[in-house]
């Protein structure tokens, strides 16, 4: 018993000698952000964390570009956070895809951070020097990687919310009350240290990758240079140039965060940036995409041949026209969502076929017609009777299904048309069917096997995107085996048309205007612009001037980018939002089963947008937390 | 400072240690003589013995049996017969008799030549006058100066296998609710004296025999092994546990075996439970119709769920399988289940050892059903039984060895999803779709599952699929085996006493499930003429009809925890009452399963405790308390925290000038302390000063390469540094009065005030634009509390053989932000949390329903997405034009009860005893949950639900199916606003229109009692038999009807349990 006693006082005592160690029980080692960068491979993990905040543009819960605006449409069972914004239901209290704060939401509906990305992206680079074992060449391209990332970062809060406090440095976490309460920097100061970021960075990047098995997707000379170009074009057009609406808009100390005066300086700028885009990317061997079968597959008719040149310069990986694929948002769901159900009817019960991303009629309206000018302008094409009915014909079996009943308003259209939609009637090639003569093809009316029948799967125009869907994937009968891509951010076409775009700002129509769109056209099947518009157009000078010029080429955007998450920018950009987003989206009847019924334009939402939609609302609580804020006109 | 205190403690535990040496050195020389006492008196036996004999009554004049009688300083004892006769040797004439018996004083007489002892013995004055369990130790209650409440461990029997759903009401100074009724997770929620922070731990720390324990080992705990069970209130009671002190303290203590032959409790119960409310739900018609309301009243283009024909053609309750509809809740759920309870216990001992020996088996059954067609029981089966050994042995007749061992053990097999888990499913199944199955047809002979019901799309929920596909097992078990040595060293100096403490515990706990995936099938054709239909297989793929295994959770922890203790307690000039303690801890315990290298590490505490306490003539007290503590949670600098108490008490009953009221005052005492207690649990994480970075996160990593074959994992950081985090603490003030009136009326009535410091919050101060990962953290929050508790009992014995006993109390409690770091509000000084209470909500001001367009068109814009006509109006408090966050108001009530109070009393006659008790709670509010209510919208309770591809369509509420917006009945006040069958973010925001009051009182339980009278249990040879019944939440009294409004915001969940119960207990 003694012995016990003595041996528990004992224990106790040596226990309590030590009770400052007693309580010391973490281990030294334990992870720090200074750990990130002792060592080459853990700061390769920081900077591809860096590389983790780009946003998922070809998720249609991330981009705004998808069902924001008026590009896609959606359904109630189907309802998308855009589709919120689409509706005119943003808001400041808790504003949709708030890239400023992210937002914290259930699984894929989480917004990323940008200003969390851009912090680790100047941690990295205030770290970076640091590493030991890392070889100066690779932390130069680092470095440049970067500082690219954190210019984009920037551009993409810009782009939407306009004047935003630049973090050039890092504050530090126990900075004091009012240093962490910074104002807004003017919109063009914005642009101007993105543009410093871009052209630090270009020289140190690889102009090209060699390493494509590893590597691509990561940043290279033409993808910071298209960015510059796509930067400078948008500091340049009318919603950031001299925008009249931002005239007296100031922060609280009364500076100016719009230049309220026009400058074609700007226009200049980005004329030279596109052209640099586009030299370095031609000597980078870019070049618009055409198409080429392999043996295997049969022969495909021209007609067919045009429309893989459109849709597989998007689905095709890695194609010559791809400038920057993003590998971290692989194109999987959208494809799910713009493939109809049924394409092979026996197929028409697999769930794995969604279909909800519904294309409206005023995005196929915009297509061309078969004379490569606008439907509306065209002599010959029937514009009045666009909703009367027509049967497919054999000349035209490759876009429309022989011997079946659709609306004219399919009918005489340009190559692109077909390439881009699926619609009542219409060929889909590919999905495991590679002869041209024999071809899957759409029905969509009430009780045919593309149409409405679950509450949580359907098509609510009737239109699908079909140029998103890669011509490979196959359909089961209960799965769908997808060909993912990276999301093209950058492809050539779009350089192109930048530079169109900024060469007529600045000089109007020339030749190397109509040589760029034209390289675009006569990828699409069509004739020049001149020739096109001389002998088709009920306007045919429209061409020869500016302003007609700057129609062609915004139509010429559209239509060549379309569905790809251009246009919802590029009609802000243009302060065309509030023209054309305040018009009803309308759609087929889907819920008809006769072609009578089906070929009526249904109105499925009567939108509506203000000057105060060009720009995104500040969350409230952001304004609260720091005073020098200043919210967003109209908010 | 700190230096210091630790030279200061080393040199106490030196001197401690001494101590025990020194113990053992006297020991020796004292066992020498008592061998020649021995000796001695064993001679004396021989030599001359006189017989004593004599009759031991009570007050009343009645025998009293098993009457223990021995001899003082000699050994030997004899009981008296069922006569309360004795006869007795004894060596001299001048020994001393010692009469004792359970439950009376005892006496000592002594001899002096007489050879016929009558003794009438006293009942003992209730136990609670005698001892109460205070930190470390026991104290007088007449000399208590802290606030401490104890309970006989009685008043928390109740019919259910969870002691904790038994503290509302019952104890002074506890805020407790229940929100559930499912057998395993019943756990009501309480808090002593409410909450006063808006830190991380809120809830008391909870010891059992010194052991710091969880809530559900205290729900486990039987009360028939409990001896004493005290709550520990304001500074002077807590301040010894001081880190963690801070939210009060519940201390049980169990039973130790008593001197005397064994003494054989049994008892056994069986009881009835069935829900106290069931939620109506709207019959399937009013279901299809409502829903095609519900589609066309938002879009009139909207596509309908059910055609004419169907509604037409659905009679509810036909059988019919081509429009089929569902009671899912007569489906899955019988009426009521039955429970059984029983345990064993055994005491006595002999002079050197006295032992206490109990065992428990408790079987609670969920209400669910089970298919035949399954050789598995998927209802829920929760078998607990406990066993549980408390020895103590006297090596000396100073030395006092006691061990306890202890163990609890809980075997559940249930349903794959909880219990509460099928109430919820069963409010988000649709009812009128498709059948729970589908009777084998001839198409399907060969077909040996069951052919679940669905619609084509398939993944819709059938409740009654997820009932009967599999089971779960799980086991939890708790050990604890205790080693306490007591050393009385008298021989130093009388009054000094020291004890020494190991105890180990091991918790373990794992689940799997064992599942098939149902086969489901969809009605396809149909014939309504000859009525027939076909049905089809729609998940051929997906289902099995054999069982997968699924392993679940894997925990073990250990722990292990030290005290010693040295005590002193003397009276000296027979006014001067001095006494002290100090106390040293350590405390140690180990996770096994953690995901993170920081929870792998042990959790640590030690400290120093001491109490010194002075009294004068029993009328003047002073108490001061001090609690020296560590934890391993701080940076270094932080680690220790100092927190004394002191307390004053002033019996003015005991005063002379006071004689000549102490007929009728016959207790008047007054008390006040003071001091600071801590809190160490400030946070979910552990080392809230150090960074927290993961270097190798998948969530942050990206991927290259032309076939994404180049990927790496990125870096996050979920915290960063602060080494100046530290407790929270809390300075306490408490005052109270004790007044007893003519010995059978007491009252305590105490006010409390408090002030917690350092409440770890979150900096409000850094903008989006910092692009900070986390919020930064600090100690900055600061929280007040106060509130009054009182107990009033009554307590009468009448002379035949009747007695009424009464007893009430109540709490109120409350708390206010004090500082709380918060957006600057210029203009909007009413979203301010500071002055408001903790649990207080803010929300909008709900003004009514839209009556049309134009209303809509005309109001202040709504910032929560669509809305229209039929949609919820609420107020622009700042007048800004649109509705957004700075709009909210506080609302209501907190959502915990602000009040808590009970009453009750008892009253006995001859063998019959009937008692009686009520309970209740008011200022409080709840909120219905609109998402989880609003009808046909599909509604998840977590993210796995959400990704399981199942859709859930919630069910339609009666009340909602009577009293809603529509177009036809355009009634601005209706309960729902206009149906829809898609969230409504606009509707669902926290606003008045979903708020309830959570106030009621309901009768929470009677019972009924006989005890076999005296001539019976004695030829049974038992010294007592009572049969009992009683029920539990029998009645309600509530403003609000659609459930069992204790449930509060949880009304969809396990509903509360009504109880019938019958029992037997026996004593031999």
């Amino acid at each position: 018993m003694k012995k016990i006693l003595i041996y528990i006082y004992g224990l106790l005592l040596t226990a309590f000698g030590s009770c400052q160690s007693y309580l010391d029980i973490v281990p030294d080692n334990i992870a720090t952000i200074e750990n990130a960068f002792n060592m080459r491979v853990s700061a390769e993990r920081f900077l591809f964390s860096c590389y983790s905040y780009l946003p998922k543009l070809s998720a249609i819960e991330h981009n705004p570009a998808f069902t924001a605006g008026d590009e896609f449409w959606v359904h109630e069972n189907y309802p998308t956070v855009g589709w919120e914004i689409a509706r005119g239901f943003q808001n400041i209290n808790n504003p949709y895809l708030n890239y400023w704060q992210g937002t914290t939401g259930q699984g894929s509906n989480r917004t990323k951070d940008l200003y969390q990305a851009i912090r680790d992206c100047n941690i990295f680079l205030e770290n970076v020097d640091l590493v030991p074992d890392l070889g100066h060449g690779e932390k130069v391209r680092w470095v440049a990687e970067v500082k690219f990332l954190k210019a984009y970062y920037h551009f993409y809060l810009i782009r939407m919310y306009g004047p935003i406090p630049l973090k050039k440095e890092n504050l530090s976490i126990d900075a004091g009350l009012d240093e962490v309460k910074v104002p807004r920097d003017p919109v063009d100061a914005g642009f101007d240290y993105v543009v410093e970021l871009l052209d630090e960075a270009t020289s140190d990047l690889p102009p090209y990758i060699t390493s494509e098995a590893a590597e691509l997707g990561r940043i290279t000379q033409v993808i910071a240079l298209s960015l510059k170009a796509h930067v400078l074009v948008t500091a340049a057009s009318p919603l950031f140039n001299g925008n009249p609406d931002y005239a007296n808009f100031t922060d609280k100390q009364g500076n100016l965060l719009f230049n309220p005066t026009f400058s074609m300086e700007k226009w200049g700028k980005a004329k030279e940036a596109c052209k640099a885009a586009i030299d370095a990317a031609e000597q980078a061997g870019h070049r618009l995409y055409y198409y080429s079968q392999s043996g295997l597959q049969h022969n495909v008719s021209d007609e067919i041949r045009i429309q893989m040149n459109i849709r597989n310069a998007v689905t095709e990986k890695w194609n010559d026209e791809i400038i920057w694929g993003h590998t971290n948002s692989m194109t999987g769901n959208m494809q799910r969502q713009s493939t109809p159900r049924g394409v092979d009817p026996a197929t028409r019960a697999n769930a794995n076929v969604h279909g909800n991303a519904a294309v409206p009629l005023k995005i196929a309206a915009q297509f061309y017609s078969e004379n490569g000018v606008p439907i509306e302008e065209d002599t010959s094409w029937d514009y009045t009777g666009q909703f009367d009915l027509q049967v497919g014909a054999e000349t035209e079996k490759y876009y429309i299904k022989e011997g079946y009943t659709t609306a004219k308003f399919n009918f005489n259209r340009e190559p692109r048309y077909y390439a881009n939609l699926g619609f009542d009637g219409g060929i889909w090639y590919g999905m495991d069917k590679f002869n041209d003569n024999d071809t899957w093809f759409v029905s969509a009316k009430k009780g045919d096997p593309a149409s409405n029948v679950t509450r949580d799967k359907f098509n609510v125009t009737g239109i699908w995107g079909k140029k998103l869907v890669n011509y490979q994937n196959s359909i089961g009968e209960t799965s769908y085996t997808i060909e993912q891509y990276p999301w093209p951010i950058y492809r050539l076409a779009n350089i192109y048309l930048l530079y169109a775009e900024a060469l007529n700002e600045v000089d109007g129509p020339s030749p190397e205007v109509f040589e760029f769109l034209d390289l675009i056209r006569e990828r699409a099947g069509l004739l020049g612009v001149e020739e096109s518009w001389a002998s088709y157009s009920r306007n045919p000078t429209k061409p020869q001037s500016k302003e007609g010029l700057r129609e062609i080429i915004h139509q010429e955007r559209l239509i060549e980018l379309a569905l790809e998450g251009q246009r919802f920018w590029d009609l802000r950009r243009w302060k065309k939002a509030i023209e054309v987003m305040n018009a009803p989206i309308t759609g087929w009847d889907i819920e008809q089963k006769t072609a009578e019924g089906y070929y009526r334009e249904r109105i499925l939402y009567n939108q509506t947008f203000t000057t105060s939609d060009y720009l995104w609302p500040i969350r409230e609580v952001e304004i609260l937390a720091n005073k020098n804020t200043v919210q967003n006109h109209g908010w | 400072m700190n230096k210091l205190l630790h030279i200061s403690l080393r040199l106490i535990f030196l001197f401690v240690g001494m101590l025990t040496l020194s113990d053992g050195i006297g020991r020796e020389n004292k066992t020498k003589v008592s061998k020649r006492t021995f000796a001695i008196s064993s001679v004396g036996v021989d030599m001359q013995t006189k017989e004593v004999r004599g009759t031991v009554t009570d007050s009343t004049g009645s025998a009293l049996p098993g009457v223990t009688i021995s001899v003082k300083n000699y050994n030997k004892a004899v009981s008296t017969d069922v006569d309360g006769k004795y006869i007795l040797d004894v060596p001299d004439e001048n020994a001393v008799l010692v009469f004792s018996l359970v439950g009376y004083d005892s006496q000592e007489v002594s001899v002096t030549g007489r050879a016929v002892i009558d003794i009438q013995l006293e009942p003992s004055s209730s136990q609670i006058e005698e001892a109460v369990v205070v930190a470390f130790g026991r104290q007088k209650r007449t000399d208590l100066i802290g606030s401490v409440t104890s309970i006989n461990p009685e008043e928390l029997k109740v019919p259910s296998s969870n002691l904790t759903t038994a503290l509302a009401g019952r104890l002074a100074g506890v805020i407790a609710y229940q929100r559930s009724g499912e057998p395993g997770a019943d756990n009501a929620e309480f808090f002593i004296r409410g909450v006063t922070t808006f830190g991380y731990k809120k809830d008391p720390l909870i010891l059992i025999d010194n052991i710091e324990l969880s809530t559900t080992d205290l729900a486990r705990l039987n009360p028939d092994d409990i001896a004493s069970f005290s709550i520990m209130k304001d500074a002077t009671a807590t301040a010894l546990y001081g880190a963690r002190g801070a939210n009060g303290v519940i201390l049980v203590t169990t039973k130790e075996g008593k001197e005397g032959k064994a003494r054989i409790n049994f008892r056994l119960e069986n009881s009835v439970s069935m829900p106290t409310k069931n939620i109506e739900l709207a019959d399937p018609l009013t279901y299809m119709r409502l829903n095609n309301e519900a589609v066309l009243t938002r879009n009139p283009l909207g596509e309908l769920m059910y055609t004419e024909e169907e509604i037409n053609n659905t009679v509810p309750g036909s059988g019919s399988y081509i429009f089929p509809t569902v009671d899912w809740r007569k489906e899955l759920f019988k009426d009521y289940t039955m429970n059984q309870r029983a345990n064993l216990s055994v005491s006595g001992g002999g002079k050197v050892a006295r032992y206490y020996v109990a065992g428990t088996f408790a079987r609670d059954n969920g209400v669910l059903k089970v298919d035949p067609r399954n050789n598995f029981n998927n209802n829920i089966d929760l078998r607990t039984s406990s066993l549980r050994a408390n020895v103590n042995i006297n090596l000396t007749p100073t030395t006092e060895l006691i061990t306890r061992l202890s163990g609890t053990f809980d075997d559940y097999t249930g349903p794959i999803y909880s219990g509460g888990g099928f109430y919820t499913r069963v409010m988000r199944a649709n009812p009128a779709k498709f059948p729970a199955y589908y009777p084998i047809d001839e198409d399907h002979q060969h077909v040996k599952h069951i052919m679940f019901g669905n619609t084509v799309e398939g993944n819709y929920l059938n409740p009654y699929a997820d009932m009967v596909r599999g089971y779960k097992d799980y086991a939890r078990s708790n050990m604890n085996a205790q080693f306490q040595v007591s050393q009385n060293f008298n021989f130093i100096t009388p009054g000094l006493s020291a004890r020494a403490l190991i105890n180990t515990a091991r918790v373990s706990f794992f689940d799997l499930v064992r599942q098939y995936s149902p086969f489901y099938y969809a009605r396809g054709g149909y014939n309504i003429r000859d009525n027939t239909y076909q049905v089809n297989i729609i998940n051929e793929e997906r289902g099995t009809d054999y069982l997968t295994y699924e392993p679940g959770q894997k925990l073990i922890n250990s722990s292990v925890y030290l005290e010693t203790a040295v005590n002193y307690n003397r009276t000296f000039a027979e006014k001067h009452n001095l006494s002290g303690m100090l106390v040293y801890i350590l405390r140690e315990s180990l996770d096994a399963n953690t995901s993170t290298l920081q929870g792998s590490l042990p959790f640590r505490n030690l400290g120093l405790s001491g109490r010194a306490t002075y009294s004068y003539d029993n009328r003047y007290y002073a108490e001061f308390n001090f609690g020296y503590n560590g934890t391993e949670r701080f940076y270094k600098a932080q680690r220790f925290g100092f927190f004394p108490s002191a307390g004053v008490a002033w019996t003015v009953s005991n005063e002379k000038f006071w004689e000549p009221l102490k007929n009728v005052v016959t207790n008047l005492r007054l008390r006040g302390t003071y001091g600071l207690v801590g809190n160490d649990a400030i946070g979910e994480g552990r080392f809230l000063y150090l960074s927290e970075v993961n270097v190798n996160n998948p969530d942050m990593g990206a991927v290259f390469g032309r076939n994404n074959g180049e990927s790496r994992n990125g870096v996050s950081i979920s915290r960063y540094s602060d080494l100046n985090i530290t407790w929270e603490t809390a300075a306490k003030t408490n005052l109270a009065i004790e007044l007893g009136l003519w010995n059978r009326w007491n009252f305590i009535g105490e006010y409390f005030r408090e002030h917690r410091t350092n409440i770890l919050q979150e900096r409000a101060s850094s903008p989006a634009s910092m692009g900070l990962w986390q919020t930064p953290v600090a100690n900055i929050g600061e929280a007040t509390g106060q509130g009054v508790d009182m107990s009033l009992d009554y307590n009468q014995h009448f002379s035949n053989s009747m007695w009424i006993q009464a007893r009430a109390n109540f709490t109120y409690a409350t708390s206010a932000f004090k500082v709380f770091e918060e957006y600057d509000y210029e203009n909007e000084w009413w979203k301010s949390k500071v002055g408001y209470p903790m649990n207080q909500q803010w929300g909008y001001i709900a003004e009514s329903l839209f009556v049309d367009e134009a209303e809509v068109a005309n109001s202040p814009r709504q910032n929560f997405g669509e809305y229209t006509a039929g949609d919820i109006k609420y107020r622009d408090v700042n007048d800004d034009g649109q509705i957004t966050a700075l709009d909210q108001v506080p609302l209501g009530y907190p959502t915990m009860p602000e009040i808590v109070y009970g009453f009750g009393f008892s009253f006995g006659y001859k063998n019959f005893d009937v008692s009686s008790f009520f309970q209740g709670a008011g200022r409080e509010t709840f909120w219905i949950n609109p998402e989880a209510t609003a009808p046909f919208v599909s509604y998840y309770y977590s993210d796995a639900e959400r990704s399981s591809g199942t859709r859930f369509t919630n069910q339609l509420l009666q009340a909602y199916a009577e009293d809603h917006w529509s177009e036809d009945n355009r009634n601005s006040y209706a309960l729902f606003p206009r149906l829809s069958v898609n969230p409504i973010d606009n509707n669902t925001q926290r606003s008045t229109w979903f708020m309830r009051n959570g106030a009621f009182l309901r009768l929470k339980q009677i019972e009924l009692g006989y005890s076999l009278p005296q001539n019976w249990t004695d030829r049974l040879h038992m010294e007592n038999v009572r049969l009992y019944v009683n029920g539990t939440n029998l009645l309600n009294f509530s403003q609000f009807k659609l459930w069992d409004v204790e449930m509060a915001g949880n009304g969809l969940q396990y509903p509360l349990q009504r109880v019938f119960n019958i029992g037997l207990q026996v004593s031999l």
